[in-house]
């Protein structure tokens, strides 16, 4: 599986010639530029390739460890917890999708999985909620399609809509011509023949009154 | 137009639910709601990474370990294939009352699995195999139904998944989340024209108040 024009592919790939000696480095950790786990996954994923592995082991075994045994207390289960998600890491790197989110974010849900189920399994209760229902598509954090941005707005503006309606006449017109018909603050100012400030005082005002319409209702 | 969700899961709800130490049955209640929910979806997107950033911190404390063996024994194994589509789960429906609903993608698994529905005027509920120290059932209330007036001997969580939900604090639509303690008390009720289905969640059975509807309390095993 792992020959050795697969790992030459993976430094001219890299294209970092301190790549190795940084990997090798055992007492400082080398910098963590922001894309390399992301890079070692799919290197791992295309080529099985066990030097890009190692380098997230390296760096990931370790802190999980420490979470495991903050999570659990127990050295023995925390190693169980670190086995059970670095062998996830490696098994279903071909399932990483960097577009849903980062390297770091995937394994600590892999994780957070295997810490869940290990609990769950213990009470051997086969029947009981498992990680795969309350957390949506396996070790991926909740969905982000795209649409989902258009549906947030939408249901933003539905929300508003009530508390928008019962502006102050006076800041529900400034709000209007700057936010639904898009006009700069100075043409608004022009239009309804006031100052500058007062537009300005006016859009903060009904901001602070959106706002806090809004917030109320998370409880 | 979709409804647009009003009441959501606290903060530290949010939190401890993306952590994994949210009781299981109070996690499928916020995972519910998140199903149904895209501000909270963002949310937990959110939470995840901030979470994820301190397990991966530069400076994160650790032990020196000797992982040798397990790196080895890892490397030796298979890796899977990528799946050429993701599977999506069948969209599962409950059916009650002639009616028939679509459930949240969190409770696809159990509600295939739901209890016999016991039906009591125009309520009835259905239990679903995931008791651990609450109790989790569907709960359908006909249209034009109250709920005599009760009070939460424990916490009494409630997820709306279809139709509306109103007692004396407000109004409760698909993907809001109640929740009530023993300091609170009331009515629920749906409206004249809608029935309502609910994912409850209660860690104690329910005390009726009032009159004859105390009658009720031997029976309260029927709501928990």
């Amino acid at each position: 599986m792992l020959d050795s024009t697969a790992l030459t592919r993976h430094h001219e790939l890299s294209g970092t010639a301190t790549r190795m000696p940084e990997r090798m480095t055992i007492s400082a950790e080398p910098h963590i530029r922001s894309g390399q786990w992301e890079d070692s996954l799919n290197f791992v994923a295309l080529n099985a390739d066990k030097a890009a592995y190692a380098e997230l082991f390296n760096y990931f075994a370790p802190r999980l460890k420490a979470f495991g045994m903050k999570m659990f207390g127990n050295e023995q289960q925390a190693l169980e917890m670190v086995q059970d998600t670095m062998l996830n890491v490696w098994k279903k790197a071909r399932l990483f999708d960097a577009s849903r989110g980062c390297a770091s974010t995937w394994i600590f849900t892999i994780a957070r999985n295997v810490r869940f189920d290990m609990l769950r399994k213990k009470q051997s209760r086969k029947d009981d909620i498992s990680a795969d229902d309350l957390w949506a598509d396996g070790d991926y954090p909740e969905l982000e399609e795209s649409s989902s941005d258009q549906w947030e707005t939408m249901l933003l503006s539905e929300k508003l809509a009530p508390y928008f309606d019962a502006l102050p006449i006076a800041q529900r017109l400034v709000m209007q011509k700057v936010y639904l018909e898009e006009k700069s603050h100075q043409e608004v100012a022009e239009e309804l023949d006031i100052p500058l400030g007062t537009v300005k005082s006016r859009i903060r005002l009904a901001l602070d009154r959106l706002r806090e319409a809004l917030d109320d209702t998370r409880s | 137009m979709t409804h647009a969700v009003k009441y959501h899961p606290g903060m530290m709800l949010m939190e401890q639910y993306v952590e994994g130490t949210l009781a299981p049955d109070v996690a499928l209640a916020v995972a519910t709601h998140i199903d149904l929910c895209p501000h909270c979806q963002r949310l937990c997107q959110d939470i995840h990474n901030d979470q994820a950033s301190s397990l991966a911190a530069d400076d994160a404390p650790v032990m020196a370990d000797d992982f040798a063996a397990l790196f080895s024994a890892i490397t030796a194994e298979p890796q899977l294939e990528k799946p050429r589509k993701t599977q999506q789960r069948d969209a599962v429906t409950v059916n009650i009352n002639g009616r028939e609903f679509r459930v949240p993608r969190a409770l696809s698994r159990l509600a295939n699995q739901h209890g016999k529905w016991l039906q009591l005027g125009g309520v009835a509920t259905a239990k679903l195999p995931a008791g651990d120290k609450m109790h989790v059932s569907l709960l359908y209330i006909d249209k034009g139904t109250e709920i005599p007036n009760h009070t939460h001997l424990g916490l009494e969580m409630t997820l709306v998944l279809s139709g509306t939900i109103c007692d004396e604090n407000g109004e409760y639509g698909a993907g809001d989340l109640l929740i009530n303690t023993p300091a609170d008390t009331h009515t629920p009720h749906t409206r004249a024209d809608e029935d309502c289905l609910c994912l409850s969640v209660l860690s104690a059975p329910l005390k009726f108040n009032k009159g004859l509807t105390r009658l009720l309390n031997p029976l309260q095993q029927f709501f928990y």
